[in-house]
């Protein structure tokens, strides 16, 4: 059971580095956390494409905000 | 699912949001709605859950974003090992979830971007817009939608649309190649916010231009004011004077064929230019002059497009090729509309314009590269067709897709096209309903209107062989020829109503000629196929309707029967009767006494189980008399026909069947005479024995007589066997396999020629003929020589036998038998006759002498032939080389074996 789960554990370990390698080959800008969170998203069935809106609406938001920041100060 | 573990979505989505926006749960809580709101509302999945195809394109993304090849291995391999893994059960959604989130280093940031990519996918489709692909319904609205999906894309909201850009743009290798070819941008962050706005107001702004038909000239207006023209965009610009832009908007009214403000059609040198009295510096004046090219090519299309398309006489085949012109000079407008709206859009956004952007002419050739190609080709597919209409212009265009550049292949290919259409329609037309409705002769099948039915198969439909289309076989041409005209002639001789498609079953519904571009790209195969079943059908039920209905093959053997004397018994019979008839001078003879003898001998012999419809053909017919003819020398028999029959019995034809008639009949004739001669000499042989002075005569004779006899004999068996027979039995295997009735008429006149010329009756056997015509006149001689011999030989015998008879009876009487005045009255009588006997020895000699030497002279003409058959006979006749040992002429042409073989012996 034990050796079992931790060649599962092995796998998913491997999935997640050649996700993060093909993302940062992609240019998509995603740290390994937040691409641990997209991966569960889509796991639970979550639309990608929306997933994908989302999170550029995100940064631009985040962009925006800092701008504002910058120019405040 | 040690990590992955079961969070809710909403927890995850929020951590995302803190994790992207760097603040903290709090403050990211509107973003976290926001992002709520979005997952859970209508995104319903628009893409096919495909993971190979998102991988696909990933790879595809990751060579464009990386120049290192072995980052695509890379990827590859990433693929192959995530898709052997079964962690992840949606592993499609996370690369697809990567792929849109991937940025682009180019594409997002700045506006230049954007337009390059829009113009650089634009362009080529509209270069290459000649339908093959135009199939789809590509109005000018649709592909800027595409097009601004395209843009989107780089966006991210719908990573399908710009797959289908992709997709479409498969064929053509261009785009990327442009991309390529462009130097990525920076990102250059703060236009793109403007730049995508502008993206999406671009079709707008656009459209009402594009949207209107192209073939409107003005289509973009009348040069725009000059003040904009002529403003300096640029300060570092160093083309003098006129600056760049200037040209780039001289240069696509110059694209129409209409004069620019600088570049303008020099009537001396024949070429779009710009003034020399401009200043320009020389790079520019080079780059616009090659692309003002495309200008003059314009022209020339348009030009021949205008002359012709309103002229009637140039038919529909003329038509149709100025359409497919017309076509491409509509997608060539298109394009040209395009780059106007550029120009427009970059006029609009003057100010703001930074100068890589923008349309230059650097940039104006390389897109117009393709066009001024297709263009160049079309000229001079124009040159070439000058002059050109109908079938001929169809093979000038095909003559033109035998090259090797599959681009220009495929443009001719769809010109010609639609230049066949009209010549296929015609085709189908004619092929299957025998319709010729070709107005401006530019069908490869002419009519004469002027030829009446009974010359329908002959000579009404002609090959127009200047008309026949290159791709189309001269054997395929002669077949639709027949196709057509049998149709025709089962209508219009045959009377037969039977409609089209009942002949040929296979025919019309599959059919139509919608589907000319795939016969042009298949000639070989389905046309030549459809051609050869319509032949085939054709054909068949012509034959059928002519054997069945009009009895061809019966009236075929009749001739022979009839006018070849095959039919022995009732020739035989026929002669019996008309004997005593014919005999008489030919002025005396009177045609309904011939027709009775004839329909006697009919009913009398086998003849009379012979088809009504043949005998009531048969008929006597008088030939021209001339002074001293008997009966003999002008008498034939005649064979009616009319009606389909008469297309294979000919005029001709009957005229040769009456000469080879007449030939046969005079050597039955002497056959027949040679029979009465001989029955003679069989009767009156005994009868003559008491007068031991005639047996030296009646020798000679019997002698002449068998002579004459081999000789006919020989003659007869050549005739019959090595003739008719030889020939018939040709003829009728031929016509048994004949598969269209020329079959049938050409093996008939061959068949007709070889017994003509087989028989002597031909030009070059003329001397031939003479001879035999000699012999047979010294056989009628001999006939009446012996006849008038036996004549007064069976007198004397009979004066003998009274004289006898008399004196028995005296006797009885008991008187005196004779008195010596009755004796000597006698005796001077037998006198008589003996001496007559040394005259009528002579004339014999004479007879025969001269009859042999005319054999002799025909058996030296018959060595001295080409044809075989005549060698052997002449063989035949003087088997036993009696006539050789006479005759020196003839021991020198006969040949080395033959002497030396004497020589031996």
């Amino acid at each position: 059971m034990a050796s079992a789960a931790n060649a599962n554990l092995n796998a998913v370990r491997e999935t997640m580095d050649v996700l993060l390698e093909i993302s940062r080959l992609l240019n998509t800008g995603l740290d390994m956390e937040s691409l641990s969170i997209c991966v569960r998203l889509c796991e639970q069935g979550i639309n990608p494409e929306a997933l994908s809106a989302v999170i550029k609406e995100l940064r631009k938001a985040s962009e925006s905000l800092k701008a504002s920041e910058n120019s405040t100060n | 699912m040690a990590t992955l573990d079961q969070k809710s979505p909403n927890v995850l989505l929020q951590s995302l949001c803190c994790r992207i926006t760097g603040k903290s749960e709090a403050e990211v809580a509107h973003q976290f709605q926001y992002a709520v709101r979005v997952i859970g509302s209508n995104y319903a999945p628009t893409i096919e859950r495909d993971e190979f195809l998102v991988s696909e394109k990933i790879k595809k993304e990751c060579k464009w974003h990386l120049d290192r090849s072995c980052s695509t291995m890379r990827t590859h391999s990433y693929c192959k090992i995530l898709s052997q893994q079964s962690v992840l059960k949606h592993r499609w959604s996370v690369l697809y979830l990567l792929l849109s989130l991937s940025e682009d280093p180019r594409k997002p940031s700045s506006r230049v971007g954007n337009y390059g990519a829009l113009f650089a996918q634009a362009l080529p489709r509209d270069a290459h817009s000649t339908p093959f692909f135009c199939t789809r319904p590509q109005s000018l609205a649709l592909s800027y939608g595409e097009r601004t999906a395209g843009l989107s894309a780089s966006i991210g909201t719908s990573g399908i649309s710009s797959m289908g850009v992709y997709t479409l743009n498969g064929p053509t290798p261009t785009p990327q190649s442009l991309l390529a070819g462009q130097p990525p941008q920076s990102a250059a962050g703060a236009g793109q916010s403007l730049g995508s706005r502008l993206a999406w107001t671009l079709p707008v702004s656009a459209s009402p231009s594009a949207l209107g038909p192209p073939a409107t000239r003005p289509l973009l207006g009348p040069p725009a004011p000059s003040s904009r023209l002529v403003r300096p965009r640029r300060d570092g610009d160093a083309a003098g004077d006129v600056s760049e832009t200037a040209l780039v908007r001289d240069i696509l009214y110059v694209f129409q064929g209409i004069d620019g403000k600088f570049i303008k059609m020099s009537t001396q040198d024949n070429c779009y230019k710009i003034d020399n009295k401009i200043v320009v510096c020389k790079s520019l004046r080079d780059t616009s002059s090659r692309l003002a090219e495309l200008g003059w090519l314009h022209n020339k299309v348009r030009k021949y497009t205008d002359a012709r398309s309103l002229d009637r006489a140039f038919g529909l085949v003329g038509q149709s090729f100025c359409a497919s012109l017309h076509q491409e000079l509509k997608e060539y407008y298109r394009l040209l509309s395009v780059l106007h709206s550029q120009l427009q859009v970059e006029d609009d956004q003057g100010v703001n314009m930074c100068t890589e952007n923008s349309l230059t002419l650097r940039r104006l050739l390389v897109w117009m590269y393709d066009p001024k190609v297709r263009l160049k080709t079309l000229a001079a597919l124009v040159d070439f067709c000058q002059g050109r209409k109908g079938g001929e212009l169809a093979s000038a265009v095909h003559a033109y897709g035998k090259t090797g550049d599959p681009q220009m292949r495929a443009l001719v290919q769809h010109i010609l096209c639609l230049v066949s259409h009209p010549i296929l329609n015609f085709l189908y037309r004619w092929i299957y309903d025998g319709e010729l409705e070709d107005t401006y002769h530019e069908f490869f099948v002419a009519s004469d209107p002027n030829v009446k039915t009974d010359r329908l198969w002959h000579d009404k439909y002609s090959l127009r062989k200047s008309m026949i289309p290159s791709f189309i076989t001269m054997d395929q041409a002669r077949k639709v020829l027949l196709i057509g005209k049998s149709i025709n002639f089962l209508h219009q001789v045959c009377h037969d109503r039977t409609p089209p498609s009942k002949i040929t079953p296979a025919s019309k519904s599959a059919d139509t000629p919608k589907d000319a571009a795939e016969l042009l790209s298949d000639l070989e195969g389905a046309f030549q196929e459809k051609i050869d079943a319509a032949y085939f059908d054709t054909s068949k039920y012509l034959l059928d309707v002519l054997n069945h209905n009009y009895l061809l093959l019966d009236h075929l053997q009749a001739m022979r029967r009839y006018l070849l004397l095959g039919q022995g018994d009732f020739i035989r019979h026929l002669m019996d009767l008309l004997k005593p008839e014919l005999a008489r001078p030919a002025t005396t003879l009177y045609q309904h006494n011939l027709t009775g003898i004839l329909e006697t001998a009919v009913r009398a012999t086998n003849a009379q189980f012979d088809n009504a419809e043949i005998l009531k053909r048969l008929d006597v017919r008088l030939l021209e008399v001339s002074p001293g003819d008997t009966g003999w020398d002008v008498f034939s028999l005649d064979y009616h026909v009319d009606g389909p029959i008469a297309t294979v019995f000919t005029r001709e034809c009957m005229g040769h069947y009456l000469r080879v008639f007449n030939f046969l009949w005079r050597a039955k004739r002497m056959e027949y005479t040679l029979t009465d001669i001989w029955k003679g000499q069989m009767c009156n042989a005994k009868l003559l024995k008491t007068m031991p002075e005639l047996s030296g005569v009646l020798h000679q004779c019997h002698i002449l007589a068998s002579e004459m006899v081999h000789f006919i004999h020989q003659m007869q068996y050549y005739i019959t066997f090595e003739v008719l027979e030889c020939s018939w039995d040709e003829l009728w295997n031929k016509v048994q396999q004949a598969q269209d009735l020329d079959h049938i008429i050409a093996a008939h006149e061959v068949f007709l020629d070889t017994i003509i010329s087989r028989c002597l009756l031909d030009n070059n056997s003329r001397s031939l003929l003479n001879q035999l015509r000699a012999i047979f006149d010294q056989i009628i001689e001999f006939q009446n020589a012996q006849d008038s011999l036996y004549r007064s030989a069976l007198e004397e015998l009979s004066l003998r036998l009274l004289y006898e008879e008399k004196k028995q009876q005296r006797e009885d009487e008991g008187q005196w038998g004779v008195t010596a005045e009755q004796e000597a009255e006698e005796k001077k009588r037998i006198q008589e006759f003996q001496d007559s006997i040394p005259k009528m020895r002579s004339q014999l000699r004479i007879l025969t002498h001269f009859y042999q030497s005319i054999v002799q002279q025909f058996l030296v003409l018959l060595m001295t032939s080409s044809d075989e058959s005549l060698r052997f006979l002449s063989f035949r006749l003087d088997f036993n080389e009696h006539y050789r040992a006479r005759e020196p002429r003839l021991r020198a042409s006969l040949g080395a074996t033959r002497g030396r073989r004497l020589s031996n012996i």
